[in-house]
């Protein structure tokens, strides 16, 4: 066992010379694999190594005839040789007090011999040794020749050592350097492309020649080959037509009076319509007079875009909500899809599968470009149609070149088709809808760009949805109407047949005018779905159909009945007007009829409130028999009464009062 | 009601499918002082119209079957027969004016039958 060396400072001093070799526990070098090979065959030992001390283990940089890496303290011969700079030689090791009940000794591998020239750092630090050990005891112990040539062996692996630190420290500066230029770079890379996302460029236009100097990023932006000056003319010329204005020119520069913060857009050939937002400002000579504009340029696509699809998004409810048919949709759905993606046409088309075809309804399409609307036969252009049908969007970057359209670019070329986007819309598992964006010119699109297709391609169709269920509604409410009124013709043809022979006409045409009556409210249901009618309107039309309107004045708050409230509205209403016919102020030609209505209270317990009033007629005077229409009359709106009847002067009238709830009642 | 008998009795032709409503609208004729002269639909109509030359007016329901309904019967007359007046009826809620030929009158069943006897008698002094 190691005797533990007393000597602090020495093993921290040791410990720190290890540390700025930077060798403990490296992989092995041929360089310190050839001096142990050396040294061994040297002293004619089985085995070599340089052995390095740690505070508790010696650790072989390099090694011959020596299974372990490394080996406890505890084990260490070399240990005692740290304390001197000459070679430590062990002849017998069972007989050196120092390394007697050493377990390498006592027990496997029983090694019996030990010399160790240590390691001595330039700073004379001892660090480890180089050693030659036997199995078998060397009284002799080794020669002068081999102690000198063991030192100066020692003597190179310090010298290896050294250069290793040397070299390594190159390699450390070199990395380092590496790291620091690799770090200027990124965050110059990252300036940059905050520059590129921000994309701003500068300019300055000399107002007099109309020359002006800009930035390389103002080249970039407008995508033009990179230069010092241009003609303002080449950037003036890229305005999209409906922009022009936006951007300065030379009288606006001139007068001083063009707008200093706008955005308009441009076409750049190859790379579509891009926005730009500029800022600018005048300087001005000792006159006064504009002589520089100058200013910033920013590509501001991606944000505009961004907030046309968020707005396209939330106008389409609104957009969609009033219109109730599809073409009127898919033009309006067409205008805000094309909006938001700078499109040249855009629209809907309803797509037969089984056909292949596709309807395209009048779409939308920016100016000057022609509507697609008629049918269209898929294969005509190629074969996405069977992406869609699988229910994939179809992004075709350049109709030209993609395999699916190549073959057939002429045909949509000729239409305008550069790029093509078609993304399909399924209903009930069937493809019903294809929604369809095209571009004139390249367009780059972005996956955003696709799902907000997407999205809104499922918006128009729940709203197609839900108009197409309306118009079914309003059918079947048609042929139901018509039934019934055929059923009504019917029931008329039997009374006219069936009453032929009775004598009284008048009673024959008191009954045919109630079905009339009976049929002019159920118009009024018809046309508002069987829902409600307004009582004006059942006003309006009760006495229209018999004539009287011109000669009765109606007024009254905006009320709606249900279907029973405005039958019943209609037969009393025509049973009073009769009346007045026959006896009443519409008997002769002067007297007229005051028809009005209130609501008094409100919510449940509201009451309707209709009183009819003739002035200007003959006496008032009660009849004396009371026929059916006295009856009805008497049964008031709701068929329970509520009906005040007078026959004092100036004329008949009737006040009728019902719940507003019973009336307004669905059934 | 007003009756005013025409001299000499004109001929209306009644065109409607259903035999109870065109037995009645024959009544209506007759009782308004024409002679009824019957179709049950279009087709049978026009034969009828290019063999006689006594009818004055055609009354005619726009919904019958066979390859004219009443629309285009209507269309038809007002193009071969000008003189001829025309009254179209139907349970069809309404028709805009754009819908009816020139000089047509439009009557929704079911009709008022001292309505439709004025304007028999109004067409008949034209």
């Amino acid at each position: 066992m190691a005797d533990p060396d007393p000597n602090e400072d020495m093993h921290i001093e040791r410990l720190e010379a290890l540390d700025a070799y930077n060798i403990m526990d490296t992989e092995p070098e041929p360089e310190f694999d050839d001096i142990v090979l050396v040294a061994s065959t040297l002293c004619g030992t089985p085995v070599a190594l340089v052995s390095l001390v740690e505070r508790d283990r010696q650790w072989f940089k390099a090694r011959v005839g020596f299974e372990a890496c490394d080996t406890p303290i505890e084990q260490s011969v070399c240990a005692h040789a740290l304390g001197s700079s000459n070679v430590l030689v062990i002849p017998d090791l069972q007989l050196d007090q120092r390394t007697r009940a050493n377990t390498l000794v006592t027990g496997e591998p029983h090694i019996r011999f030990y010399a160790g020239a240590p390691l001595i750092t330039p700073d004379e630090v001892v660090i480890g040794t180089l050693c030659v050990i036997d199995i078998q005891p060397r009284p002799q112990g080794l020669d002068e020749g081999q102690k000198a040539a063991l030192q100066a062996l020692a003597r190179q692996v310090v010298a290896l050592l050294e250069m290793r630190r040397i070299s390594q420290r190159k390699d450390d500066l070199f990395r380092r350097q590496k790291t620091i230029s690799a770090n200027i770079r990124s965050s110059v890379n990252a300036s940059l492309a905050a520059q590129e996302a921000g994309r701003i460029g500068t300019f300055e236009i000399d107002i007099a020649t109309s020359m002006m100097r800009v930035s390389r990023e103002f080249c970039r932006i407008f995508h033009v080959p990179i230069a010092e000056t241009y003609p303002t003319r080449v950037f003036e010329d890229m305005v999209l037509p409906q922009d022009k204005g936006l951007q300065s020119d030379d009288t606006s520069r001139q007068q001083g009076d063009a707008p200093l913060d706008v955005e308009y857009r441009i076409r750049v050939p190859g790379y579509g319509v891009r926005w730009i937002a500029r800022n600018a400002s005048f300087r001005h000579d000792e006159a006064g007079r504009p002589v520089k504009m100058i200013g910033t340029v920013r590509d501001v696509t991606a944000a505009k875009r961004e907030a046309a699809r968020v707005q396209a998004l939330l106008d389409v409810g609104d957009r969609l909500r009033d219109l109730s048919d599809m073409e009127s949709m898919a033009i309006a759905a067409g205008d805000l899809m094309a909006r938001a993606l700078d499109a040249t046409r855009a629209g809907f088309g309803i797509v037969n599968a089984a056909d292949e075809t596709v309807s395209v309804p009048p779409e939308w399409c920016a100016p000057g470009v022609k509507s697609l609307a008629g049918l269209h036969h898929f294969r005509d252009y190629g074969s996405f149609v069977d992406d869609l049908k699988r229910g994939e969007a179809v992004v075709i970057a350049d109709v030209a070149t993609d395999p699916r359209t190549r073959d057939h670019a002429p045909a949509l070329l000729a239409l305008g088709i550069r790029v093509l986007v078609n993304v399909p819309i399924f209903e009930l598992g069937r493809f019903r809808l294809v929604a369809f964006i095209h571009h004139d010119q390249p367009y780059p699109w972005m996956e955003e760009e696709i799902s907000f297709v997407r999205s809104f391609g499922n918006r128009i169709q729940i709203a197609m949805s839900r108009v197409q269920a309306e118009l079914e509604q309003q059918m079947l409410n048609r042929e139901m109407s018509h039934r019934l009124k055929n059923t009504l013709s019917m029931v008329q043809a039997i009374a006219t047949q069936t009453l032929r022979p009775v004598a009284e006409r008048g009673l024959v045409e008191a009954f045919e005018k109630r079905l009339h009556a009976l049929s002019t409210a159920h118009d009024i249901l018809f046309e508002q779905n069987w829902t409600s009618a307004s009582v004006y309107a059942v006003v309006d039309r009760t006495m229209n159909g018999i004539g009287m309107r011109d000669r009765i004045d109606a007024q009254g708050p905006n009320v709606r009945f249900g279907p029973k409230g405005s039958l019943s509205l209609s037969l009393l209403l025509h049973e009073l007007t009769t009346n007045a016919v026959k006896y009443g102020a519409l008997s002769n030609d002067t007297g007229r009829v005051a028809i009005d209505w209130r609501i008094e209270g409100t919510g449940d317990g509201a009451i309707f409130y209709l009183s009819w009033r003739e002035i200007g007629g003959p006496p008032p005077r009660e009849p004396e028999r009371k026929g059916f229409g006295s009856k009805l009359i008497r049964m008031g709106l709701i068929g329970t009464g509520g009906v005040l009847v007078s026959y004092d002067q100036p004329g008949f009238s009737a006040e009728m009062t019902a719940v507003l709830l019973q009336l307004a009642q669905a059934d | 009601m007003v009756q005013s008998t025409p001299p000499k009795k004109q001929a209306v032709l009644v065109v409607e499918d259903e035999p109870l409503l065109r037995m009645m609208a024959m009544d209506l004729v007759e009782d308004a002082g024409f002679r009824a002269i019957e179709a049950a639909d279009a087709d049978e109509a026009v034969t009828i119209l290019e063999t006689r030359t006594d009818i004055r007016i055609v009354f005619t329901d726009i919904d019958m079957p066979g390859s004219m309904n009443g629309m285009k019967l209507a269309a038809a007359v007002r193009d071969r027969w000008p003189p001829i007046e025309i009254i179209i009826v139907s349970g069809q809620v309404r028709l805009s004016e754009a819908d009816l030929p020139e000089r047509s009158v439009f009557f929704s069943k079911p009709y008022d039958w001292q309505k439709v006897t004025a304007t028999l008698h109004r067409m008949a002094r034209h």
